[in-house]
């Protein structure tokens, strides 16, 4: 009975201390976690505000972010030596790695001979030689490594008799330089390879003594003359404000799914990092392409594969006419992944779409035997029963494209340090670093190839980490931070808290990504274009009026999501403004009207007599957008793809070529 | 006081009395119209058992391993590639992006 009265007292000082006492008096309240141990030099200063708390920590490092890439990252750190921070806003094994569930690639050369020299060809191939070539060499290089680092954590590959790990075929992968037939290169766990390397990567970091600080915030990064000094969050679960000071900085936040009506993303993917970095007045690079996927559930954003087209599927419009046939007589449903997602959003846009806002279409299954559907693919009833709640063998599945990935984020050079573009040159960004899907180092340069993303997070999170411990020392010496630094950050937290304009969050995020799914998305002319950055400008001006409800700051949902629809609008405004500019079609980024690629010679023919174009003449080019958060408005420049490999010896340099699958 | 009483009781009694409503509703809908008026009529279905905490355990583990569509391959070996631990039911990659139970995951 007085344990029960005890703690229920306490139950009631905490109810009485958030309703009748005033902002200020909360400072003196205890903190949700207890300083021991190396926390314990964390400070309260009032430098900042007066009316919220903020604590002061030092550490020699701090990453933000905790999916694939952060956690090699932060642990990667601590076993160098460095008191590492982990900064997150979901616990480690919630991020959306977890659900990628396809496999990892690497040259390891278990099935048949191979050379990660064709791994780094295929890549190459697969960028539309968007990608950066020594990125790309220094990934495919490390590949087999990485993977058997992995294995040695405890990831559970599948194996063959002969106890090697076993790899399929998968992702546009070839031999001999695209001249060998199909290389088997994909390592997989059962089916989740995403879930295991997420798992096992926490399991592997607790064994180093990184300090969590799980369902935080991160709002801004501390900036004082061109050099990153840390990071501002704010603590979720009791409303106060952390500032971490740290010579090195990883941002590894994932992407920004969550601009479109329909991703597969969680909703968590929100784009922080880039945005954060936005903030910073430094740039974006390649946010245009985005990865599309032509049949995603409505509502749901799950993919259906393509497999259902293959064994008889078809795409009904409204009229319930099979229009692929108008698209591509001769493949029909079974054209490239592209042209059926481009022919999908032009019967859209011309009226013919089903459901009351007329904007998906319909995957026909019903006129297939059930018998043969549930052989070859079994589990389909019970995935469109869970996510569409349609019975597949009476009643079509509704689809529309679906984003799936973004090859764009912060530009980062093959080591991970964030660069920037003046003058001709690279310029490193001392104390910034970036890795995983928010990071665009560039690898992945126009369109990701299949099993590529999982590889790219554990080795650009390594290469963070390698990089820090090659340039910094553990233990040493912060420079000075101003004592008011993060103070626009926290200003613009206290006036999201109590906005009182006349629109909701949920609105504003719902006309976004209608605006985006229409105007931005695989069907890409100039008009469509133009109209959808004029409609951006008009919604991102529609933020100074927005409205949140709850007014509290213990675990204040409302300004979390607020402060992600801020996030969310620097991404959006950036891919839209970034595509509109980029008048060609490469990769992932396809425009109807302007068809082809668009580069310094026309590589369709020979070479010989051909001129050159200048820079500004072609588009075989990284965009870099600045976005001014007040009005809204992107600048554009532009950056050159690096076309020599780290080593011309080891691993020559893949010079442009046609893409030709 | 009384509130902080209200919260104790509220805190304490709340997952028992969660579960006593529960198991009280699906007794109270399980009986058929007529049980009150005592009449002749014959169930429509059986009388299902409650599912109390201790019921729900207590389902035949059989019954969801049956449930599950993409079956396990003995020892986890594939009989075709060979694969120990790999993905079960069919190649995840024949249709050239992974597929698994008709969602593609990769591509």
């Amino acid at each position: 009975m007085a344990a029960v009265c005890a703690a229920s007292r306490v139950l009631g000082t905490k109810i009485l201390s958030c309703k009748s006492l005033p902002a200020v008096c909360q400072a003196n309240r205890q903190l949700h976690f207890s300083i021991y141990g190396k926390r314990g030099d964390a400070k309260i200063s009032d430098g900042v505000s007066n009316q919220y708390p903020v604590v002061d920590h030092e550490f020699d490092a701090v990453v933000v972010g905790a999916g694939g890439a952060g956690l090699r990252a932060a642990f990667g750190l601590s076993e160098a030596g460095f008191n590492t921070a982990c900064v997150t806003k979901l616990f480690p094994t919630r991020s959306h790695t977890v659900a990628a569930q396809g496999g990892i690639n690497a040259a390891l050369g278990n099935m048949e001979q191979d050379d990660w020299r064709w791994h780094f060809y295929d890549t190459v191939k697969g960028s539309d030689w968007l990608g950066d070539q020594d990125a790309i060499h220094y990934m495919t290089e490390q590949a087999p490594a990485a993977v058997v680092e992995l294995e040695n954590f405890g990831m559970p590959f599948s194996r063959t008799d002969d106890g090697k790990i076993y790899q399929r075929a998968f992702g546009g992968q070839s031999l001999k330089f695209g001249k060998g037939g199909q290389a088997h290169r994909c390592c997989c766990v059962a089916d989740r390879t995403g879930h295991s390397l997420l798992h096992t990567l926490y399991g592997r970091s607790l064994r180093y003594d990184t300090s969590y600080f799980v369902e935080y915030f991160a709002l801004d990064l501390l900036m004082e003359d061109g050099e990153c000094k840390g990071v501002i969050a704010l603590c979720m679960e009791d409303g106060s404000i952390h500032r971490f000071r740290a010579k090195n900085t990883v941002i590894a936040t994932g992407g920004y799914g969550r601009t479109f009506f329909s991703c597969t993303s969680a909703h968590t993917s929100t784009g922080d990092g880039n945005a954060m970095v936005t903030r910073a007045g430094l740039p974006c690079q390649d946010l245009e392409f985005v990865q599309f996927h032509p049949t995603g559930i409505y509502g749901a954003g799950c993919l259906i594969t393509e497999g259902c087209r293959g064994e008889g599927g078809i795409l009904i419009n409204s009229e319930g006419e099979r229009f692929m046939e108008r698209y591509a007589p001769n493949a029909k449903d079974l054209a490239s992944r592209d042209v059926v997602s481009r022919s999908m959003t032009i019967e859209i846009r011309e009226g013919r779409g089903v459901g009351p806002d007329k904007d998906h279409v319909h995957l026909q299954l019903h006129h297939l035997p059930p018998q043969q559907l549930a052989a070859r693919l079994p589990g389909i009833s019970e995935t469109a029963m869970i996510f569409a709640g349609v019975d597949v063998t009476k009643e079509p599945i509704p689809v529309l494209p679906t984003v799936h990935y973004n090859m764009g984020g912060i530009p980062t050079n093959y080591k991970g340090q964030v660069i920037t573009y003046k003058d001709g040159q690279d310029h490193v960004v001392p104390g910034l670093y970036a890795c995983g899907e928010a990071g665009c180092a560039s690898v992945h340069g126009a369109n990701r190839l299949g099993a590529n993303s999982l590889l790219d997070l554990v080795v650009f999170g390594r290469a963070c980490a390698l990089t820090i411990a090659e340039i910094d020392t553990p233990g040493e010496k912060l420079s000075p931070l101003k004592p008011n630094a993060g103070e626009a950050s926290v200003a613009n937290l206290d006036k999201m808290r109590y906005a009182n304009g006349s629109t909701r969050t949920s609105e504003i995020r719902l006309n976004m990504q209608k605006t985006m799914q229409s105007h931005a998305a695989v069907f890409r002319t100039g008009d469509v274009l133009k109209e959808g950055c004029v409609k951006m400008e008009s919604v991102y001006k529609s933020m100074d009026d927005i409205k949140t409800f709850d007014r509290g700051i213990v675990w204040n949902t409302d300004l979390v999501e607020t402060l992600e629809l801020q996030n969310l609008m620097l991404n959006a405004v950036q891919t839209i403004v970034s595509a509109e500019a980029r008048k060609e079609s490469r990769g992932a980024h396809a425009r109807e009207d302007f068809k082809d690629r668009v580069d310094e010679y026309d590589y369709s023919k020979p070479l010989q007599g051909q001129v050159k174009k200048p820079f500004e003449q072609h588009w075989r080019k990284h965009t870099l957008s600045y976005v001014d958060p007040e009005t809204g408005k992107v600048t554009l420049e532009y950056r050159p793809v690096i076309d020599s490999s780290l080593d011309a010896e080891d691993c020559a340099a893949i010079p442009p070529a046609i893409r030709s699958y | 006081m009384s509130l902080l009483r209200v919260c104790c009781t509220a805190a304490r009694g709340f997952a028992s009395r969660r579960v006593f409503l529960e198991s009280t509703m699906n007794t109270a809908g399980l009986r058929p119209a007529g049980y009150a008026s005592g009449g002749v009529t014959k169930d429509k279905e059986p009388l299902k058992k409650a599912k109390t905490p201790q019921g729900r355990f207590d389902m035949e583990e059989t019954e969801s391993k049956s449930k599950d569509v993409l079956e396990r391959f003995p020892d986890d070996v594939n009989p075709e590639t060979k694969e120990k631990g790999g993905p079960r039911g069919p190649e995840p990659t024949r249709y050239g992006d992974w597929e698994r139970k008709g969602r593609c995951i990769d591509f």
